[in-house]
């Protein structure tokens, strides 16, 4: 049975094939498209999936859609209803936004990919989330948590919009001067340098429901996205926090200001926390499971799932590579096949490499075209030798291997990897290559097996680390020697690296280790500010080219960038293209 | 041979491709009323560094689909001046919000209409773009913003810091139209003046799709708010109580079962 799953029209889009069972492809469209957080249809994405088993879309059995587009209309409406007359600012825009494509998702499918209508199936949200959270992991049984209801397979009961902890975190988000849907991490990364001085203040505006564990509501005075598009927060909120921080102001913990900001960060950050684990704690006394599947936006943030882990009571969390909408794609194709078509469960692969493969050949060419120095070893142990020997000397390597990673992090197939030992790292990459804030952490990877030696990982922790979900302590013993990846309250969100999910990386980390005695590695995403991850080669090439990354690798291909040969050689373009220009010039002053 | 040259401009670059912005030069008054305000020039300058970081990342994109490897390295070198033009602007930005304090509201007026920069580029579909096409259309962006952005120089007399900004970038917009008009030429010898028209023609066209979409969306927003007030509030009482019938909390999930898949509600 071949199943399309589509997620769509709201923040990172992708799709996903699952054939017989199995997931073949699944792709953002973010990563063809090359648009950061591309919410469009993702035909590119669609067109790729199908392309992998060789199918065209009248072969397909079903696609599916990861939610039900009336039933969103009907909440966005009752919202827009129960906040009258209050609302009239952002009904306008809330109508104009959904009664364009979003309304008319079987129509757009069917112009699209000319599947009949009766083919066209569509799950819930939740259901799409729940099923990428629980049926991707290798549990039996387990309890699912989404990040706005709880669920088993067939979801028992929910908290229904708006009253979401990701509205809660995303509004802060906005609060603090970040961007929505793609600035949480920088909350996360900011409330370490915070003291959780405005915890009460946060408690106003999320409140418990008595008698009901783990349940809760907004405040609704201190919101504004229900009344107008302009913002999402209410002037109830400033009252009660000071002025929202301004999006390029700059953001420095040493100054009032931005202690202020890093204070409101660490209470939103706790009082998240403080939920997540009352509702898991509950949720495990309920269920005496030992397995809690976590999926939705919130399952992104490593610090909240690691004291889940701590204090919830369960064993095992599972957290999926892809747990914000783009998983949804995979997630309600396996829906379907499971529990629509009621097919018999099939293990997965249990791994995140569902995208386009790289073509080294492909860096070569292009290497050879712009005359850069290249280089091509005999064979893959000769390759990881030379890789090891550049992160050894310090240089900042360009990584690029096999299948792209589903989701938002760099799991070693798209990554950029570095000596982890010293803090001039992490401001190097910081000020040449990521151009990003000095407050956001860089991450580890580690193989499993010596994972404990370097960072404090409770039980559970090494499977959560596999897909770097959990932020977790480094031992005090490491953290001068690991400067580059620890965080200023003494963590790090750890990669344990697993020899069958990743071997390539597996055994560089070994190499590594064997040569600077350190198996662990920085290991950050393959991009630059405001864009999406690289997929093939010449995306690496160009980011390689337009930052201070030092060796670029595809295979046994190297391209490197000396610092004076590589200057020299751009100068001498330079001349030449000025002199194109004065011709140029010449030619139309003459006309 | 001619060459224009301008105070605004740094010593040196050359103006015979930009040309003089009549237009721009005309409309001088009111971008120096638009600029005087402190807090509004910060304002743009940061909009123009958002623009910038697009159009950066626009180049970046030409640069990996061109099979051409001199637009590559050319396209290359462009992205990098964007990136490096968005962390002027920022920079500059926020030195002079930082000068007039956190406490400074400004002028909320930003006429934004007036000057939109190098604005094209930010909805430009490189991807399916041919490189003469692509060339085409950055010879006459690159040349519209350099125009504005002499014209910006010459009005900033009083901030001779954001004024040297603005120099530095028109350095390099500079370098951006004369190799952009003369990789049009190498790629396509007989019929860059047709590519070139053709690229007029679709920024004319676009500008008109701008305004008919914001028309469009300001007739949609009336006639939506008129119905909001003349058709819901019964609708909307029926909401409101309904609301107070649900308990907070917690509420029962719709069971799965075969056949709901088939439900788009």
């Amino acid at each position: 049975m071949k199943i399309l799953g589509i997620s769509a029209h709201f923040h990172d889009s992708a799709a996903a094939l699952v054939v017989d069972g199995v997931p073949v492809a699944s792709v953002q469209q973010e990563r063809l498209s090359r648009i950061k957080n591309d919410p469009g249809f993702p035909l590119e994405a669609i067109e790729w999936c199908l392309d992998q088993a060789s199918l065209q879309p009248e072969d397909l059995d079903a696609v599916v859609f990861y939610e039900k587009p009336m039933l969103k209309f009907e909440r966005i409406l009752t919202m827009a209803l129960r906040a009258f007359p209050r609302s009239w600012r952002s009904f306008p825009h809330a109508m104009r936004n959904t009664l364009g494509e979003k309304l008319w998702v079987k129509g757009i499918i069917k112009s699209h990919l000319g599947v009949p209508g009766d083919r066209i199936l569509f799950t819930e949200h939740h259901q799409a989330h729940a099923a990428a959270a629980f049926l991707t992991q290798p549990a039996k049984t387990a309890a699912i948590l989404t990040a706005d209801g709880k669920a088993t397979i067939d979801l028992l009961r929910e908290l229904r919009f708006p009253h979401s902890l990701g509205m809660l975190y995303s509004t802060f988000t906005a609060f603090l001067g970040f961007q929505v849907n793609e600035g949480e991490y920088k909350v996360m990364g900011l409330a370490s340098y915070g003291q959780p001085r405005f915890v009460e203040q946060v408690r106003q505006v999320i409140r418990p429901v008595q008698g009901k564990p783990g349940a809760f509501t907004l405040d609704l005075d201190y919101f504004d996205f229900h009344t107008t598009a302009r913002r999402s927060f209410s002037d109830e909120l400033v009252r009660l926090f000071g002025p929202p921080r301004a999006p390029h102001e700059r953001l420095d913990p040493s100054t009032p200001d931005g202690a202020r900001y890093a204070d409101i960060a660490a209470s939103v950050q706790r009082v998240l926390e403080d939920t997540l684990v009352e509702l898991t704690r509950a949720l495990h006394q309920e269920t005496g499971l030992a397995v809690l599947c976590f999926g939705g936006g919130v399952a992104l943030n490593g610090v909240a799932n690691a004291r889940i882990l701590r204090e919830s009571g369960f064993e095992q969390l599972y957290v999926p590579s892809a747990p914000g909408d783009a998983g949804c794609a995979l997630g309600a194709a396996l829906y379907a096949d499971r529990i629509h078509f009621g097919n018999r469960h099939v293990q997965l692969p249990d791994h995140p490499y569902w995208g386009p493969r790289v073509d080294p050949d492909e860096l070569a060419r292009i290497a050879r075209e712009d005359g850069l120095p290249l280089e091509t070893v005999d064979d893959d142990s000769a390759a990881l030798d030379r890789t090891v020997r550049a992160l050894a000397d310090g240089q900042i390597v360009g990584w690029m291997d096999g299948a792209a990673e589903l989701g938002p992090r760099a799991l070693g197939n798209r990554s950029i990897l570095a000596a982890p030992h010293s803090v001039q790292m992490k401001d190097r990459l910081n000020r040449e290559i990521k151009y990003r804030e000095e407050f956001r952490p860089f991450a580890p990877a580690v193989p499993i097996e010596d994972a404990d030696t370097y960072f404090e990982l409770p039980s559970g922790g090494a499977r959560l680390g596999a897909l770097m979900s959990g932020v977790f302590p480094v031992r005090p013993q490491w953290r001068d020697r690991l400067a580059a990846v620890t965080h200023v309250d003494g963590t790090a969100r750890v990669q344990t690296v697993q020899r069958d999910m990743a071997p390539r990386l597996y055994e560089l980390l070994r190499r590594y280790g064997g040569k600077t005695g350190i198996p662990v590695l920085l290991n950050t995403s393959f991009n630059l500010a405001g864009e999406p991850i690289v997929t093939r080669a010449v995306e690496g090439y160009s980011t390689f080219r337009r930052c201070g990354i030092d060796v670029l690798v595809a295979g046994r291909h190297f391209v490197t960038k000396p610092g004076a040969a590589a200057t020299a050689r751009v100068e001498r373009s330079d001349e030449t293209f000025a002199r194109v220009a004065d011709e140029s010039q010449d030619e139309a002053a003459a006309c | 041979m001619t060459r224009g040259t301008d105070a605004a401009l740094p010593r040196g670059t050359s103006l015979a491709l930009i040309g003089k912005g009549g237009v721009d030069r005309l409309l001088a008054p009111v971008h120096r009323w638009v600029w005087a305000d402190g807090h509004r020039r910060a304002q743009k300058l940061l909009g123009f560094a958002t623009t910038e970081a697009d159009s950066g990342r626009d180049m970046a994109r030409a640069a990996e689909c061109t099979s051409d490897p001199l637009l590559r390295r050319l396209y290359l070198r462009h992205s990098q001046d964007e990136s490096k033009h968005a962390r002027l602007f920022t920079a500059r930005g926020n030195a002079i919000l930082a000068a007039l304090g956190a406490g400074h509201a400004g002028s909320r007026f930003q006429a934004d209409w007036l000057s939109p920069g190098e604005r094209g580029l930010d909805d430009l579909e490189v991807a399916g773009q041919g490189d003469a096409a692509l060339l085409a259309f950055l010879f006459l962006s690159e040349r519209a913003g350099a125009r504005r952005f002499v014209v910006y120089g010459r009005v900033l007399g009083a901030d001779p810091e954001t004024r040297d900004v603005f120099a530095q970038v028109l350095r390099d917009e500079a370098f951006h139209t004369n190799y952009s008009y003369a990789q049009l030429r190498r790629v396509s010898p007989t019929r860059h003046g047709w590519h070139l028209a053709w690229a007029w023609l679709g920024r004319w066209w676009k500008a008109y799709l701008r305004l008919a979409s914001a028309i469009g969306g300001v007739m949609g927003a009336v006639l939506l708010t008129v119905q909001y007030f003349v058709l819901l509030p019964v609708f909307a009482l029926l909401a409101k109580r309904s609301s107070t019938r649900e308990p907070p909390g917690w509420v029962e999930s719709r069971k799965a079962g075969v056949g709901l898949l088939r439900s788009q509600y």
